[in-house]
């Protein structure tokens, strides 16, 4: 699934080195800057990937933590050893975490190495304008990479929740990825705008703030704060569902 | 049985304490009337006597002034054309940094995009990060201290000035309940129309206790129930931000233009920024005073998308730099504005009618257009008056 996830990045780059100037404002954010610096293919490929790559992969990896094992019958040979099963699920959720860290992280390295391959590497203009060395730039990319972990968190544990209530893991995987979907759909409606802040698709997009200059923190920690509201309730439901639950595959 | 419901008590217990936790959040903070009692006068004398010249914040700007909401997404959407219709529909937020009188820099935030305005001593730039374009213009040498920027998102300073500049007898100005903005506690300068004949039901501006600086505007219609329009500044330092925010480089690879402003300077001495589209045979006349007031652009001074452009205009500002959209004046509006222009005009006798919760402006069929706080049937008697 990382491969999946790194050839995006390459996609992107590819297309637009085969293909004639693209002009400024048209398609996604950030694809005509591409030609000028390299870096900006990491970005590009965040951009493209948040809306469904990026929830898709995690919703697979969230879905299958435990229903994956109750499917597979070895579960309850897991529940065998004297683990505990908060432990099991504690354990699981790192699994899902670590996954949801690395996914972004894969796309934003992949997308600047293969553009500082096909593209030169300059100074990189933020949206203020101003501009910033490469070094910095890429700083800035490994900080939009950790905002997007943090917005797949609540997605993770809303997968890891999904995922105790079956045995049958695509069952949890596509409602995760279902989930995330109704999110941003319910976010694009004007008429439930009151409703948006809770949404945890809401500030996924908004790691545009990390662009400008100064960095506007305001959303990163909003985001922080809601994300984290959604692992405590979901990891509270998970808990709960998964000590109860009777097991018997 | 009751061991396994035991289990599920954190699963109730952490959403109870989230939400107790927002509610606890969201109530208004009853820390009594920290301030000392002021009346009217003396908080308009402090507002006058301010002297914040260097500060950091965010402002908040949302409109309910019930035009139809433009498109933010698809193809098309906010073209330089629109861009100045936009800012008046539409939450937006925008940062400021303000330090002396010379150097300012607003960034109005938009999704994925950001629209900048920088001055710094006599240089102006425009920068728009969603067609990487820039606009340069060299300011008089004299300007820096008169005319500070002035996009789109007007400071609260710009505005409460604006408006207590034109107070008169038609006026009823108290100071209501102590508010607090940008976690600060605020004085809060109520203008109420003694005039029964206006859309505006009220203005409320709220004044920093400390240093007098206008924080927040708040202008409310009648008939509706939330602020039709208000900014106010979400978050606020008042210490001066880091001097190289306001040195201004385009970036390389953007179209950079130069904006001449020789011919807007005489201009910009004699009139009001209001006025300074309007050239002088075609200003508009006042018909009535105070909150009654209408304004008649007569027939010509104003061309109406279904007429032909006028061929002797002054440079087109809200096309050539959508950051300052000027007034609300719809020539030189492309098919796009015109097109929401249709759209949002109903027809009555006479002419058309662009209604909003704040303004309406008749449009004639003899091509006059007719502008004013006020409600239709007034708009309908000055135009008959002549």
């Amino acid at each position: 699934m990382l491969c999946a996830l790194a050839a995006i990045p390459i996609l992107i780059a590819v297309a637009v080195r085969l293909s004639s100037a693209v002009p400024a404002g048209r398609g996604p954010a950030f694809l005509d800057r591409i030609t000028q610096n390299g870096l900006f293919v990491g970005v590009t490929a965040l951009l493209v990937s948040v809306p469904l790559f990026l929830p898709l992969t995690v919703g697979v990896v969230a879905g299958d933590t435990v229903a994956g094992e109750a499917g597979l019958g070895t579960l309850r040979y897991l529940l065998v050893a004297p683990a505990g099963r908060v432990r099991l699920l504690l354990v699981k959720y790192a699994g899902a975490v670590a996954f949801a860290i690395t996914a972004p992280l894969v796309v934003a390295l992949v997308g600047a190495a293969i553009g500082a391959a096909l593209f030169p590497v300059g100074p990189v203009t933020l949206l203020s304008g101003d501009s910033i060395g490469a070094a910095e730039a890429l700083l800035r990319l490994l900080l939009i990479a950790a905002y997007l972990a943090v917005s797949l968190m609540g997605l993770s544990a809303i997968g890891l929740f999904m995922s105790t209530l079956t045995d049958v893991p695509v069952g949890a995987m596509a409602s995760t990825v279902v989930l995330s979907v109704v999110s941003q759909v319910l976010d694009a409606l004007p008429q439930l705008d009151w409703l948006h802040p809770w949404l945890f698709s809401h500030y996924w997009l908004d790691f545009a703030d990390l662009l400008r200059q100064p960095i506007a923190w305001d959303s990163f920690l909003t985001n922080l704060l809601l994300q984290g509201g959604y692992v405590a309730v979901f990891g509270a439901l998970a808990y709960g569902r998964f000590i109860t639950k009777d097991v018997l595959s | 049985m009751t061991r396994k419901w035991l289990r599920w008590i954190p699963a109730v217990a952490v959403p109870a304490v989230i939400a107790a936790g927002v509610l606890s959040g969201s109530l208004p903070a009853s820390a009594g009337d920290p301030l000392p009692e002021k009346t009217p006068q003396q908080v308009l004398l402090m507002v006058a006597q301010h002297g914040e010249k260097s500060l950091s914040g965010t402002l908040e700007q949302s409109s309910e002034i019930g035009l139809p909401d433009l498109p933010t997404s698809g193809s098309g959407a906010r073209s330089p054309e629109t861009a100045w219709l936009e800012l008046l529909a539409g939450p937006h937020t925008a940062r400021i940094y303000l330090d002396g009188p010379g150097k300012a820099r607003v960034q109005v935030m938009d999704k994925m995009a950001e629209r900048d305005a920088v001055t710094n001593g006599n240089d102006l730039w425009f920068y728009n990060s969603k067609d990487n374009t820039a606009a340069h213009a060299q300011l008089p040498a004299d300007a820096a201290d008169r005319q500070e920027a002035r996009p789109g998102t007007q400071t609260p300073a710009e505005l409460a000035d604006k408006l207590l500049a034109k107070l008169d007898p038609g006026t009823a100005v108290t100071v209501g309940p102590d508010t607090r903005v940008a976690g600060r506690a605020a004085y809060n300068l109520v203008l109420t129309p003694k005039s029964d004949v206006t859309l505006l039901a009220s203005v409320a501006i709220a004044v920093d206790g400390e240093s007098g600086l206008p924080l927040g505007v708040e202008v409310k219609a009648r008939g509706q129930s939330g602020p039709a329009f208000s900014v106010a500044f979400t978050s606020l330092t008042l210490e001066a931000p880091d001097a190289s925010l306001f040195n201004f480089t385009p970036p390389p690879g953007a179209t950079v233009k130069e904006i001449p402003l020789a011919d807007h300077k005489a201009d910009a001495a004699a009139l009001p920024p209001d006025a300074r589209t309007a050239n002088a045979a075609k200003r508009p006349t006042v018909i009535g005073t105070g909150w009654e007031s209408v304004l008649e652009f007569p027939a010509g001074s104003i061309t109406l998308p279904d007429q032909t452009p006028p061929q002797t205009g002054a440079p087109d500002q809200a096309a050539a730099n959508p950051l300052q959209p000027g007034t609300a004046d719809p020539r030189g509006t492309r098919p796009d504005a015109a097109a929401l222009l249709e759209q949002a005009a109903v027809a009555v006798p006479g002419g058309k009618l662009v209604s909003t919760s704040l303004v309406n402006v008749l449009i004639l069929d003899d091509g006059r257009v007719l502008a004013g706080s006020v409600p239709l049937e007034r708009l309908q008697s000055a135009a008959t008056q002549r």
